[in-house]
């Protein structure tokens, strides 16, 4: 979360000689990220980004203290500065209204009546609202807002007489239930914000996060009800959320601030009240604290300040920061014994916590980095998922594929199979990612749908698919898909990149066997690796499982002799019947010698093939008159076996 | 008889075969047909041999006689073309080159893969954890506290089923961190983790998409410190993005480290002193932070005995700053057109 503090207005907190800029320099390095400082006029603005864990520092106050803490660090003088107003007057008229709280709800609630003259703020202070990137409205609603810029508890404000109640109940609203925002805007509750009923079932405020047009202060407003409230934090975030409302208040409320800031932004408030709207407290004021705030201690070991900070911090030195940023610190022995301040103590909980305190103080820049000397008791193979992924894109890559990243978020019409089936969000971003994918084909059949302009497209991705399990999670499994489009794209072009694939990952007994649809099934062994798909004579994909490439891929080699007697070569053509398997062939013709070592087809016209064959034997020369024997088994075989003639 | 001609003739083709010089051509001609060549040798034993058989061997020795002649032939043919075209043939250097097929990985990959070269070179081991994961990894374990920002609807996606007792919600992991749990419940200390893998995080614009990736490293040890976070931070930066850059660490929040920090890398435009791309001379590379004592607590591993920091980046916003790349629209990097693929 980000907050916009001015500079003079800081200055009226924190005393330094410190210019604009190693101001900035110094917090961000130690404290808060300031962004980017602006120079507007004479002012400086400084855009600083709030950590959620500090909404303390969402305010004027709030850097003043930290940057008096971390300033004098660096060696620069710094003091806090800040006055807390007086203490408001209490008359003689008890507070008129009976407020009903749910300490559930809210922690704590400060109220009191006044009568005001509403007006234009004052020049100063409408210009830093406005600098500080708050719209300014009129005086009576401007204190509020000054105020939580000021001192960074939100408050909020009523017209007391349109008001009109002598109840205010704090209650959670039902669901169903409608209000009309200060702002005009209707909203339908979903049941569980914290609202205030007139005591009559009419809603007058949404707690925390906005007011309602039927109290909201007017033009004419004499009398206010200025209120301010500390509320359940995680209710304030679910309503502001749920009605899409992020108002200032809004955003530190559901941070949660500690209710003892309160009576500070409270007297601040009634304070400039008097100042710049004529303001004159008429009633006592109310004070309901229910959930008072709390702190506690923590002990801290020296030993480990050092060990997990990496270098030696001396021991003045930490109680020197700590106490600087507001915590009591006492040494015992061997270790620190630290109390936390209120406003810290929802996020100062353990060790770590101080530790974290002294050594962003002290400054990680004055740490030294070193690289930790090699120390582990795993050993990794090589040759792991990893590296077989990238050798697999690679190969890929370098024989003219493009690596496509589509999302694992799908639509229902890109699911393959019943939708029953799939893994399904509960809260999809849009009704296209609403399903993860259980194959990435139709996504890259998308991809190619949506580069229409390209005659020819090779692309390919190695992700993850998802398949649904009962009581556990979705098996997520690595696929490898690809996709060619091209006019009169071959099916032996896919299979060939796929045989090409497996043999460069050492798998070698792989078969494509013939499935329902145009395409082919492929096998490792009994394996099913994946499939071969063609959608139509221009566009042809595939899908292998990652999984079963794993289980056999090797870089292992079998070293065999080199030849000493070179090999003979022969063709042969034959004549072959319609669906008569160039494999099965091959493998007949290799049945008919040992010396045959290696068959394969070498050209293909109508139903006439022809078979490459090598021949080749290991300890001799092989003669004519040898190949002439086999030569005539083979033409046998064939045949006879396929009812084959050779041409 | 006839396993010498065979020989004189295999012999004599891979020769031939070997040679692409028209001189040694003429010398293998001499060797093996001149007058005192190898098998005019053999075929003056002709007469003989067995009278029964010299028909037949007759035959084979001229058939390998023809055979020499015919692949001198044809190599001496072959030879001529080769020599004459490339002593003769004009050609014109500016003319395309006959490419062999390259396509590209997605820049994703290609910044993934420096990543862990990166890190492996300083121990830490790539591991894979699952995307589809249970509240307890992603969240719950890293000490997320109920009712926090990112365990709501708005922010993290959720499977449309039944919870589990054990591991709460079932969800889409929004970030590498859920990795730290599985990581530590399967090893002992030492640790030095790289887990990359995808994200996914309820938002869709400019600089956000829904899937995106991230980069988490996990250092346990006995007295794993700061300046050691600091170190292996400093490594990659310089590794990655060049030596002549910096890597500073500031205070930030997350639940499941303390200290946290923000990691800056000192702007390569600028060098650090401050332009227009930059904050000051650093921009902003990502989270970091000494993993919280109940996170070690909550993975079984025992917090005063040992320590530990972890990161966490985006790939996108590292690829981005090293590349300088000024993609107007994040979303760009997932739209698969060819035309930006292409480009990298």
């Amino acid at each position: 979360m980000n907050i916009k503090i001015i500079d003079s207005w800081l200055r009226e907190y924190l005393e330094t000689p410190a210019k604009q800029d190693i101001i900035a320099k110094k917090l961000s390095l130690t404290s808060v990220s300031v962004d980017r400082t602006e120079k507007i006029g004479n002012e400086t603005i400084y855009d600083i980004e709030v950590t959620t864990n500090r909404p303390d520092l969402m305010s004027i106050r709030g850097i003043a203290q930290e940057a008096s803490a971390v300033l004098p660090v660096e060696g620069i003088t710094a003091k806090y500065i800040g006055k807390t107003a007086p203490l408001v007057t209490q008359p003689d008229i008890s507070f008129p209204i009976e407020i009903v709280n749910d300490p559930e709800l809210v922690n704590r609630i400060m109220a009191v009546i006044m009568e005001v003259e509403i007006g234009p703020s004052p020049k100063e202070i409408s210009n830093r609202l406005e600098l500080s990137g708050i719209r300014n409205l009129n005086n009576v609603i401007d204190v509020t807002n000054y105020v939580m810029r000021e001192i960074g508890h939100p408050c909020h404000v009523f017209d007391y007489d349109l008001l009109n109640t002598k109840k205010m109940i704090i209650r959670k609203s039902k669901e169903g239930e409608e209000l009309t925002t200060l702002d005009g805007k209707k909203y339908r509750l979903a049941g569980g914000d914290i609202v205030a009923d007139n005591g009559r079932g009419e809603i007058i405020d949404l707690l925390g996060i906005m007011g309602t047009a039927n109290s909201v202060v007017q033009d004419n407003t004499k009398r206010i009800l200025f209120f301010l409230d500390n509320n359940n934090p995680k209710l304030i975030r679910q309503t502001s959320m749920n009605l899409g409302i992020r108002t200032e208040a809004a955003i530190i409320n559901e941070k949660g601030i500690d209710p003892e800031l309160m009576e500070e932004a409270f007297r601040r408030g009634v304070e400039l009240y008097k100042q710049i709207a004529k303001g004159k407290v008429v009633t006592k004021t109310l004070d309901i604290y229910p959930n008072k705030s709390k702190t506690h201690n923590i002990k801290v070991d020296l030993e480990k300040i050092n060990s997990l900070i990496g270098v030696e911090i001396p021991v003045k030195k930490s109680e020197e920061i700590l106490t600087s940023l507001g915590f009591e610190v006492k040494k015992t022995g061997n270790s620190l014994d630290v109390k936390v301040p209120t406003i810290r103590a929802s996020e100062v909980l353990i060790p770590e916590d101080i530790i974290e305190e002294i050594a962003r103080v002290y400054g990680y820049h004055k740490l030294p980095s070193i690289v930790p000397g090699f120390n582990s008791n795993k050993t990794i193979a090589y040759e792991n998922e990893f590296f077989f992924e990238e050798r697999i894109k690679n190969a890929l890559k370098y024989w003219g594929f493009t690596e496509a990243n589509t999302y694992s978020l799908i639509s229902e019409d890109m699911f393959d199979g019943p939708i029953d089936s799939a893994v399904k969000l509960k809260n999809p971003l849009t009704n296209d990612m609403e399903y993860m994918r259980n194959s990435l084909i139709p996504g890259l059949l998308k991809v190619i749908e949506e580069n229409k302009s390209r005659d020819s497209v090779r692309i390919f991705e190695l992700s993850n698919v998802y398949h649904k399990r009962t009581n556990d999670l979705p098996e997520e499994k690595m696929m490898l898909s690809g996709a060619i489009k091209r006019t009169g794209v071959s099916f032996y072009e896919i299979k060939g990149v796929i045989e090409q694939l497996l043999t460069d990952l050492g798998i070698q007994n792989y078969k494509f066997k013939e499935k329902g649809e145009p395409g082919a099934d492929i096998f490792i062994g009994s394996d099913r690796l994946g499939y071969i798909e063609i959608l139509n004579a221009n566009l042809i994909d595939f899908e292998l499982s990652f999984e079963i490439i794993l289980k056999h891929a090797t870089l292992k080699k079998i070293y065999k002799p080199i030849a000493k007697f070179p090999p003979l070569f022969e063709d042969i053509t034959f004549v072959l019947g319609e669906g008569i398997k160039t494999e099965d062939v091959t493998e007949e013709i290799k049945l008919q010698s040992f010396l045959i070592r290696e068959v394969s087809l070498k050209d293909q016209y109508e139903n006439a093939k022809t078979f490459h064959i090598i021949y080749q034997a290991e300890d001799r020369n092989l003669t004519n008159i040898e190949i002439v024997e086999i030569r005539e088994g083979i033409i046998k075989a064939i045949s006879e076996k396929f009812e084959a003639s050779v041409k | 008889m006839e396993d010498e001609l065979i020989r004189i003739k295999n012999n004599a083709i891979s020769m031939i075969l070997d040679t692409n010089d028209p001189k040694e051509l003429e010398e293998i001609k001499l060797q093996f047909l001149g007058r005192n060549g190898k098998l005019t040798a053999a075929m003056k034993k002709l007469p003989k041999i067995n009278p029964s058989m010299r028909k037949e061997v007759g035959i084979l020795a001229n058939e390998v006689k023809e055979t020499i002649e015919d692949a001198i032939k044809d190599k001496t043919h072959e030879t001529k073309t080769l020599h004459t075209k490339a002593n003769t043939k004009k050609i014109d250097v500016t003319n395309p080159g006959i490419k062999p097929p390259l396509g590209h990985l997605h820049p994703i990959t290609q910044a993934i893969s420096e990543i862990s070269s990166i890190f492996e070179r300083i121990g830490f081991t790539r591991v894979r954890y699952p995307e589809v994961e249970w509240d307890w990894y992603s969240f719950g374990a890293l000490n997320f506290p109920e009712g926090h920002p990112a365990r709501d609807d708005w922010e993290t996606f959720f499977i449309d089923t039944k919870p589990s007792a054990k591991y709460g919600p079932m969800l889409l992991t929004p970030h590498t961190s859920s990795g730290q749990i599985r990581e530590m419940e399967n090893n002992k200390p030492p640790i030095r983790m790289l887990n990359i893998a995808k994200t996914f995080r309820r938002q869709s614009d400019v600089s956000h998409t829904p899937v995106f990736h991230q980069f988490e490293t996990l250092f346990v040890a006995e007295k794993a410190s700061i300046t050691d976070l600091k170190g292996v931070l400093d490594y990659f930066t310089k590794a990655y993005f060049g030596h002549d850059r910096e890597s500073r660490i500031r205070p930030y929040h997350f639940e499941f480290t303390e200290p946290s920090f923000e990691v800056d890398v000192s702007c390569g435009i600028c060098k650090g002193k401050g332009c227009k791309l930059c904050k000051e001379g650093w921009l902003e590379m990502g989270g970091a932070g000494m993993v919280h004592p109940n996170v070690l607590k909550n993975a079984g591993i025992d917090p005063t005995k040992y320590s530990g920091f972890a990161s966490g980046w985006g790939v996108e916003r590292v690829l981005m700053m090293k590349e300088g790349l000024e993609i107007d629209d994040l979303r760009l990097l997932y739209s698969n057109k060819l035309d930006f693929l292409e480009q990298f």
